[in-house]
């Protein structure tokens, strides 16, 4: 069976009433900025019995929380804008920020409208996160959500069925309905046109990025895991069409990849920065659960099984995902390098980030082998200081222009 | 490579400079100059109009300029082809204010860097000094005020001293404490001014070492090269730290990061023509 969504962007939003870019990105900054939610809260409050499903990095299937009627909250931690003071109570000094900021969140009661929670497997920080939101918020349906890392589909897949079954079953729970498989496979459907869509606007972005700054598309990205998926999507059409027809002045920067900013997320102002030094970035790993998956999940057959398919054979590599061959780790950074024909790496991952940590050795050494420029920093979601960071990825950009 | 014409402009925290040059592969023609100081105004105002001056007394049309090229604190500047960073475009400028320069130390208002280049201008290593004012030129217009003196009489008073008083160089809230204490004391201000200078080139010259200079020339760029009190008190530290360089100054050292910014846009305009026959 074959699923087509039922009202296509394209016509539901005419190229002539499309907004202006800042129009859009200005929506979106302030969807980003706002850390009590309040669209989400008027969502839920719009129709009685709706119920909002907070999820963390990196990747879980969204397709299950909208068959579920549930509105997907993306939950990034605090960013810079939240002074956390609870939630270093619960963690070591040599702990991350975002489980910091995320239980901030909860004891501050910003998160007391969200009905249930997902934590996907990152680390153990986050795995561990689930079971002390569990303690914490005891009336909150909280699921951790551990994704496979073995990809033979008679080991890892069935698993990963199993454990998708589960977490249908805990969000039928949740909503007292129980999700059909046609629900689940209108839901793919509409994330797979969510999904060609991200698509557009990045590999946009990788063609013309002078037209589509990344500290906009960050936020349209980010705003839009704030959001249905159907409006997400309209507001990505108008996006690309808007972005399209500004004239906007090309300059003469660097175009690189940044990686290993995929859980904790980094300050809008060090995207911001590492622009204004000079770099366009054609390729991240922002925020990446909307592009988890890379090519349509089909919505024929069991969807579940199609769901466990589409992340054991078409999904990114991530410093989350076991890579079986040491000799593999990181040529699937170098290949994405190529396509989006980025002349160098910056790999800035948040302090004491194992996943990312851990990888940056392997990853570094394989750019090296490439011949592909790189420099490497860390960050908290809270930095301030940009002058250091605008220094470094400045002169790096001077190098590749000058000398590479 | 045929001949083109290209402007660099650097925004720093007290001025902003403009210049322009004629570039036909080895043969550099240095066309015209324009320093404004920023005085509160909007220094990217102030970069349009020294940019603009400096066309408009060459003679010289917008769009035949290849490249304007941006550096210091510019990179918001709309009309930029390019940004380039300070330590590349001061060590580049500095090579071709003095050929000799192996090393290149830039001390503007707010902060200094050591830079080593080779002798094209290129970056091998640099460094900067920490957050704090004590080793810049901001803190020596504060204590010039302090002391009821013109900025331009520093250099000469400092190199008048026989007795320098003993300056902490740590920190610009404990110097100024000291210079109200030294003030207080009697203290001449040409031994003031040279403990200054002197607590300042110990700095400059331990970052020269961290970054491995340790022979040829040092060029001094950025608004306080023109200071001969620091110039002098830098190669007594020199030699004090034993370090094998000589620092050198120019007069138109301030406009070092300006110079390597329009050098560095031509040499990037030619690179990129080529990529672009490579391409097609």
């Amino acid at each position: 069976m074959t699923i087509d969504t039922t009202s296509k962007p394209t016509e539901s939003m005419p190229t002539e009433t499309m907004p202006a870019t800042a129009e859009i990105v200005e929506r979106c900054r302030s969807l980003y900025e706002d850390l009590d939610f309040s669209a989400a809260r008027a969502w839920k409050a719009a129709v009685p019995g709706r119920k909002v499903v907070g999820f963390m990095p990196v990747y879980a299937p969204l397709e299950l929380i909208h068959a579920a009627g549930c509105l997907p909250l993306g939950l990034f931690g605090g960013g810079d804008q939240m002074e956390v003071i609870h939630g270093d109570a619960y963690y070591q000094s040599y702990i991350c920020r975002i489980p910091r900021s995320t239980v901030e969140l909860g004891v501050t009661k910003r998160l007391d409208f969200v009905d249930g929670m997902i934590f996907p497997f990152v680390c153990d920080v986050i795995r561990n996160l689930s079971g002390m939101w569990k303690l914490m918020f005891p009336h909150v349906w909280s699921k951790f959500f551990d994704t496979p890392q073995n990809f033979d589909p008679e080991v890892g897949g069935r698993y990963y069925v199993e454990e998708l079954k589960e977490l249908r079953d805990g969000l039928g729970t949740l909503t007292g309905r129980k999700i059909s498989d046609d629900d689940l496979k209108r839901s793919i459907a509409l994330y797979n046109e969510n999904r060609r869509l991200v698509r557009e606007v990045y590999a946009f972005r990788a063609r013309a990025p002078w037209k589509a700054p990344t500290s906009e598309i960050y936020l349209l990205m980010r705003a839009g895991l704030m959001m249905e998926v159907e409006e997400h999507n309209r507001l990505l059409v108008a996006y690309l069409a808007a972005a399209e027809a500004e004239d906007r002045p090309k300059r003469d920067n660097v175009r690189v990849a940044v990686y290993g900013s995929f859980c904790e997320q980094p300050p809008l102002n060090l995207i911001k920065s590492l622009e204004m030094a000079g770099c366009y970035v054609v390729e991240d790993d922002y925020a990446l659960v909307n592009r988890f998956i890379t090519e349509d999940v089909s919505t024929d057959g069991d969807p579940l099984e199609a769901l466990a398919t589409a992340y054991l054979k078409h999904s990114v590599e991530t410093s989350c995902k076991y890579v079986p061959n040491e000799e593999d780790k990181g040529k699937y950074h170098v290949a994405q390098v190529r396509k989006a024909r980025a002349e160098g790496v910056i790999y800035a991952t948040p302090s004491f980030c194992d996943p990312a940590l851990l990888d940056r050795p392997m990853i570094c050494r394989r750019l090296g082998e490439a011949g592909i420029p790189h420099i490497a920093f860390k960050y908290a979601e809270n930095s301030g200081q940009m002058q250091p960071i605008r220094e470094q990825a400045g002169t790096f950009a001077d190098s590749i222009k000058l000398w590479s | 490579m045929s001949e083109i014409v290209t402007a660099g402009i650097d925004i720093g925290s007290g001025c902003v400079k403009a210049v322009l040059f004629r570039v036909d592969g080895e043969r550099i023609e240095w066309l015209d100059k324009e320093v404004a100081r920023i005085r509160n105004r909007d220094p990217f105002q102030l970069a349009g109009e020294a940019h603009e001056a400096i066309l408009k007394r060459t003679g010289v049309a917008r769009e035949a300029v290849a490249y304007v090229a941006s550096t210091g604190d510019a990179e918001a500047l709309k009309f930029a082809t390019g940004h380039f960073y300070s330590m590349t475009t001061h060590g580049r400028g500095a090579v071709f204010l003095n050929p000799k320069a192996r090393a290149v130390l830039d001390i503007g208002a707010l902060n200094g860097r050591a830079i080593k280049v080779d002798g094209s201008g290129k970056v091998s290593s640099y460094k900067m000094t920490s957050q704090c004012a004590s080793g810049s030129g901001q803190f020596l217009e504060n204590i010039a005020r302090y002391l009821g003196i013109a900025q331009d009489e520093i250099g000469t008073l400092s190199r008048q001293a026989d007795n320098p008083e003993k300056v902490s160089s740590i920190c610009a809230v404990l110097a100024e404490t000291d210079v109200i204490n030294m003030v207080s004391r009697g203290i001449s201000a040409s031994n003031i001014l040279k403990g200054i200078h002197v607590s300042m080139a110990v700095r400059l010259a331990k970052l020269l070492k961290s970054i491995g200079a340790s022979e040829g020339v040092v060029q001094m760029t950025g608004g306080l090269a023109l200071d001969v009190g620091l110039v002098a008190a830098l190669n007594e530290a020199l030699v004090q730290e034993k370090v094998a360089l000589v620092a050198e100054s120019h007069p138109d050292a301030i406009f070092a990061g300006a110079i390597g910014a329009a050098l560095w846009g031509a040499y990037r305009h030619e690179k990129l023509a080529a990529l672009e026959t490579m391409a097609a």
